[in-house]
């Protein structure tokens, strides 16, 4: 039995008096992907960002393979993060580059073969190479997450976080996201974790879930188990209800 | 008392902290600026934005303000019956302070907030967390190249706008006032010191970094949303507008005030 791939222990983290992370415990197993759902600003994007050593944690650990990610710096912190891929939640491309630079940004080698790899991860997103040479305003909405995702898997890395892949996005384009996800996740072996709050992106990519809110995970379990689940929180989110124990603010 | 002292206390420490983080960001960027790997492709790119898309705009204010400097000098000048001053004291008021801070102030308008509002897209649409994420230095990759480009740039732009704003004051003493062209451009060369050129251009490297970190330290520390960014140019123009006529100030003082 290996130890986790990635482990959350107690972690806390406050901006300003807001405290948005107030004890995370999360484990992820290597191979598995995971699924994090809950609502508009419960630190779920700070949570990945956490991890990728972007924002310092104020108490707790973050261990990947085994090493403290707090207090990493420099080259270290580098080391760390090749072992990441990051889809961000807006896609964040670099809107002064064409496509193919920002698919191979992390990439070595010469221009001509940085171009290739661009064009090979294009296609694993589903797109065609006449999309390289496009600025990234001049892709819709669902193309510009496909090229993020491109980007993300370039450096083939061992983990990949997902930040809302699916959201702004019309269903049938959410459908072929999700399904690049669980084909990359199977097909390069990744470990993943996917933020989300679309059910058919549990469905389609999850082998657990877990569930934040206020800053903690309330539930965590197999994706089979999510259904029979009778967390009231959790079942308010997967039925989608305006009743249930968690508020939305300004509304009575 | 002491409710009075935490008063004073609690700006005076903001201040304080905003000094040591302005400092602090200046100080990273310079020594990435310094230091290899560079990104020459990203340097040129922004000095072509910084120095050449600002020709236009640099030069018509050379020329406005040079002719309108010599009508001015010599209505001033006929009361004392020294009209015959305008080649001499218009050279020296273009190139020792309007040519520098004119073009800095322009330059501020148009680079600065550019600078600030591109940064502050990438620090809200979140190109700056990418960027960190694929292993690159956004000190390296951004702030470093606008900042060394601003200082080499606006020398040169001050050049132009030093000869311009000397020519508009030409044209105008020749065309309206009655002076002689090959003896006004004589008195211009004798009056025209290489101490006044080089202040110009080291007011100019001086306002181009000014111009570039503020731009640039907005748009890194820009908060959420179009607000944010829309607060961050505001204030990169107007704290690069402050910068630029306080350090003109102090270089003025230092370099002629002996
Ligand atoms: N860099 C930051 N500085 C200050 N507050 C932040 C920062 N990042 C996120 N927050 C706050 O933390 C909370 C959670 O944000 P986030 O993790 O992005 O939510 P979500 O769960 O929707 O992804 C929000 O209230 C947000 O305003
Ligand atoms: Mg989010």
């Amino acid at each position: 039995m290996t130890g986790p791939r990635i482990a959350f222990a107690g972690v806390k983290k406050a901006f300003g008096k807001r405290q948005v992370l107030n004890g995370i415990d999360l484990a992820v197993a290597p191979g598995e992907s995971l699924v994090i759902i809950g609502g508009s600003g419960t630190g779920k994007s700070v949570t990945l960002k956490c991890l990728l050593g972007l924002i310092p944690i104020d108490a707790g650990s973050i261990r990947v393979d085994g090493q403290e990610v707090a207090g990493l710096k420099g080259a270290a912190l580098d080391q760390h993060r090749t072992r990441f891929g990051m889809l961000f939640q807006g896609g964040a491309l670099f809107d002064s580059l064409p496509v193919w630079r920002n698919i191979s940004f992390a990439l070595g080698g010469s221009v001509a073969e940085r171009r290739a790899a661009a064009i090979d991860n294009l296609a694993r997103v589903g797109l065609g190479p006449e999309v390289a040479d496009l600025k990234p305003s001049e892709l819709s909405g669902g193309m510009q997450k496909r090229v993020a995702l491109a980007r993300a898997i370039a450096a083939r890395p061992p983990i990949i976080l997902f930040d809302e892949p699916t959201a702004g996005l019309d269903p049938i384009t959410a459908a072929v996201i999700n399904n690049l996800i669980r084909t990359l996740v199977t097909d390069l072996a990744i470990t993943a974790i996917t933020i989300t709050h679309d059910m058919t992106t549990v469905h389609s990519v999850a082998d657990r879930v877990a569930m934040i809110h206020a800053g903690t995970i309330i539930w965590h379990g197999a994706r089979a188990e999510l259904e029979g689940c009778d967390n009231p929180y959790v079942r308010q989110f997967i039925t989608g209800s305006a009743e249930g124990p968690i508020k939305v603010p300004g509304v009575r | 008392m002491i409710r009075l002292l935490a008063a004073i206390g609690g700006p005076v420490v903001a201040a304080l902290a905003s000094i040591g983080r302005l400092t602090r960001f200046a100080v990273t960027a310079l020594l990435r600026v310094v230091q290899p790997p560079w990104y020459p492709a990203q340097v040129a790119q922004q000095m072509l934005t910084i120095g050449w898309l600002s020709l236009p705009v640099v030069g018509l204010t050379a020329v406005f303000t040079g002719s309108a400097l010599a009508q001015q000098i010599f209505i001033g000048g006929s009361r004392f019956n020294a009209a015959s001053t305008v080649p001499a004291v218009t050279v020296i008021g273009v190139v020792r302070e309007l040519g520098p801070v004119l073009g800095g102030l322009m330059v501020a308008g148009r680079v600065a907030s550019a600078m600030a509002a591109e940064l502050g897209t990438m620090r809200v649409t979140e190109q700056i967390d990418a960027l960190v994420t694929l292993r690159t230095d956004p000190y390296r990759w951004l702030v470093g190249p606008r900042i060394l480009a601003a200082i080499l740039v606006m020398p040169a732009l001050v050049l132009v706008s030093n000869a311009l704003g000397v020519m508009g004051g030409w044209l105008l003493a020749t065309q309206r006032l009655g002076f002689n062209s090959a003896q006004y451009l004589a008195t211009t060369a004798r009056y025209l010191e290489v101490d006044d050129v080089v202040s110009s251009l080291v007011k100019a490297a001086v306002f181009g970094f000014f111009i570039a970190l503020m731009g640039c330290y907005h748009g890194y520390h820009s908060g959420g949303g179009a607000a944010g960014v829309g607060k961050a140019t505001t204030n990169a123009v107007v704290s690069s507008f402050i910068l630029i006529l306080l350090s003109n100030l102090i270089i003025t003082v230092i370099v002629f005030g002996s």
